[in-house]
């Protein structure tokens, strides 16, 4: 009992007096995460809204692969992710395994179907009436996208937060991807990982900590966007 | 002026929509009444460009809109109000300065001109999900009114408010809509709203228009018998006309003659129309000026609006409002014998056939 205890002492004062080691683990995470998560949304909330407006043919099955790319187990991301980034794979010549880029690829693929199945339940529960409206109101298609998109701001906000949150604290697919090599694709949790292995209890736990004060930080931010329009 | 010519649109089984001549003038209100189902909504989605016809015109400033290239110009010259609004997840202000940002306008000062006209001001910076239903039918209009449209369509936009809110709400959208010259095109089966608010009306009935014409003509002078049910003529017989002097046709129902104003011939087969409203009941035959005498027994008395409605039977069926006062005066009762009156002027008389022409 006394070493975890004696795990969290240490681990504060790590925390608080942040070396550039556990910094630069820090910058590479949220790098890492945010990018991932902006390519997500960039990707996820045109396609959602896209496959919610549209008729097409066998749209509840491409509905349905959406829905089981939302629960993704991220090491068989990873090992995907490998299969294809690996010198003798489909995208080798990319050469992004081992690099942040291929970890960014394996987080775009994790967190991609769930805004796009988040943001596909919100624009199919808009009001049906939104559309006959916003024509009659003179939008051009565009314009009525962007409103459509305001009108779901809500609900998209909550896509990216549940993005977000998938990627910040998966370890799998970057660990596999990215080889958790110091100093170039180390991140909060595969660093959590190797600690851990290593018995630094307190270095562990001061990574832990950290993450889950960014995770808490970031999310904060997303939800006082969120919250400050339902007034 | 707008005009419809020949409109066609057929839903296998539902409704078969055919609209041979329809027009309103500019600036003017035209009122489609009809019963559900009729078509009515599904002509204001023509109109707006949200249903393609099979076939047909429709000319709208002199232009024929379906073979118009640029649709969203004229998406932009027309504001849709409907039956139940929809408004966006904003303020009351945003919501109604939407139209102008779409079309890359600024707001100078009319949508503060819409809301004082609307009297909403108050509402200007409330979330549009916090309003009551009467508020947020004021911020549809006010939104639809703040970009000076041409034209205006209008599908049942007061079926959930309350009557006394709703008489308000006309008179304001009445005294706007002449105000900035609008063309309207309202649709509803309330025929209270209807006289409200339009210059012009027209009956539809399973997908026809049956007749166009003033509000006075369609309530006294229906060109059909359906649109005479429709407008709530109670008394509608049929009877041929069996002599004729100058005007006044002398028509047999059963062993009964009736005299009525009207230009049909001797011989023709007509319905004849009265309205529960120009009927008059006495005791005794009185010496007024009516043409029209029939004693009569009241078969049921109830009450009718403000009024009471007697059913009664002269040898024919005959539906008479009178009021409070004097069923209490005429000690009324069922059973009774009366003497029911009503001027030549006041019989409608439809030719048999008639109501198989569409205008």
């Amino acid at each position: 009992m006394n070493f975890i205890l004696e795990g969290f002492r240490k681990g504060v004062i790590l925390l608080f007096g942040l070396n550039s080691e556990v910094l630069a683990v820090l910058k590479l995470s949220l790098y890492i995460s945010i990018l991932a998560t902006f390519i997500a949304v960039c990707i996820g909330v045109p396609l959602g809204s896209i496959i919610a407006i549209k008729k097409f043919p066998l749209k509840k099955i491409i509905i349905a692969l959406i829905n089981t790319g939302m629960g993704l187990p991220p090491v068989v991301v990873g090992l995907f992710a490998v299969l294809f980034l690996s010198r003798n794979g489909p995208l080798g010549f990319l050469q992004w395994l081992y690099t942040p880029k291929g970890m960014i690829l394996a987080q775009v693929i994790i967190a991609a179907p769930i805004i796009t199945g988040l943001s596909l339940a919100a624009v199919q529960s808009v009001d049906p009436r939104f559309y006959q409206q916003i024509l009659s109101l003179g939008a051009t298609t565009r314009q009525s996208i962007w409103v459509l998109l305001k009108e779901i701001r809500l609900s998209v906000l909550a896509a990216v937060i549940a993005g977000f949150g998938s990627i910040i604290s998966e370890v799998g697919a970057v660990m596999m991807v990215g080889g958790n090599i110091k100093g170039q694709t180390r991140v909060l949790t595969t660093a959590t990982v190797l600690e851990t292995n290593m018995g630094n209890f307190d270095i562990a736990i001061a990574l832990g900590l950290i993450l889950l004060t960014m995770s808490f930080i970031v999310n904060l931010a997303l939800t006082f966007i969120q919250q400050s329009e339902d007034r | 002026m707008i005009e419809i010519k020949n409109l066609k649109l057929d839903f296998p089984g539902r409704l078969n929509l055919f609209i041979n001549k329809l027009s309103v003038e500019k600036g003017r209100i035209l009122a489609i009444i009809g019963p559900n189902g009729s078509g009515k909504t599904t002509l204001l989605n023509i109109i707006a460009l949200f249903q393609k016809p099979d076939n047909g015109s429709l000319e709208i400033f002199g232009e024929n809109i379906f073979n118009m290239k640029d649709k969203l110009a004229f998406r932009r010259e027309t504001s849709f109000i409907f039956s139940q609004p929809y408004l966006f997840n904003e303020t009351v202000y945003n919501n109604i300065a939407l139209p102008l940002c779409l079309r890359g306008m600024h707001d100078t000062g009319a949508v503060d001109e819409m809301l004082d006209l609307f009297k909403i001001s108050r509402l200007k910076m409330n979330l549009a999900a916090t309003l009551s239903q009467g508020e947020k039918h004021r911020v549809s209009l006010a939104r639809a009114f703040v970009t000076k449209p041409k034209l205006i369509l209008l599908d049942e936009p007061f079926l959930s408010l309350d009557s006394r809110f709703k008489e308000s709400l006309i008179s304001d959208l009445r005294r706007i809509i002449k105000l900035n010259k609008i063309t309207t095109i309202f649709v509803t089966q309330d025929q209270s709203e209807a006289l409200a608010l339009c210059d012009t009306m027209a009956v539809m009935i399973n997908g026809r228009v049956l007749q166009q014409a003033g509000p006075e003509d369609i309530f006294t002078r229906p060109g059909s018998k359906e649109v005479a049910d429709f407008v709530g003529i109670e008394t509608i017989i049929e009877g041929p006309i069996c002599k004729k002097e100058g005007n006044l046709c002398f028509i047999k129902v059963k062993d009964k003659i009736l005299e009525a104003v009207s230009e049909y011939s001797e011989g023709d087969d007509v319905f004849i129309c009265i309205r529960p409203e120009d009927v008059v009941v006495s005791k005794h035959i009185d010496t007024n000026s009516a043409r029209n005498h029939f004693k009569a027994i009241i078969i049921n008395i109830e009450p009718w609006r403000l009024e009471y409605k007697l059913s009664l039977d002269c040898g024919f069926n005959l539906a008479v409002s009178v009021t409070a006062q004097s069923v209490k005066n005429l000690d009324l009762r069922i059973g009774q014998e009366i003497v029911a009156s009503f001027k030549a002027t006041a019989v409608h008389l439809i030719r048999r056939g008639s109501q198989d022409d569409t205008i």
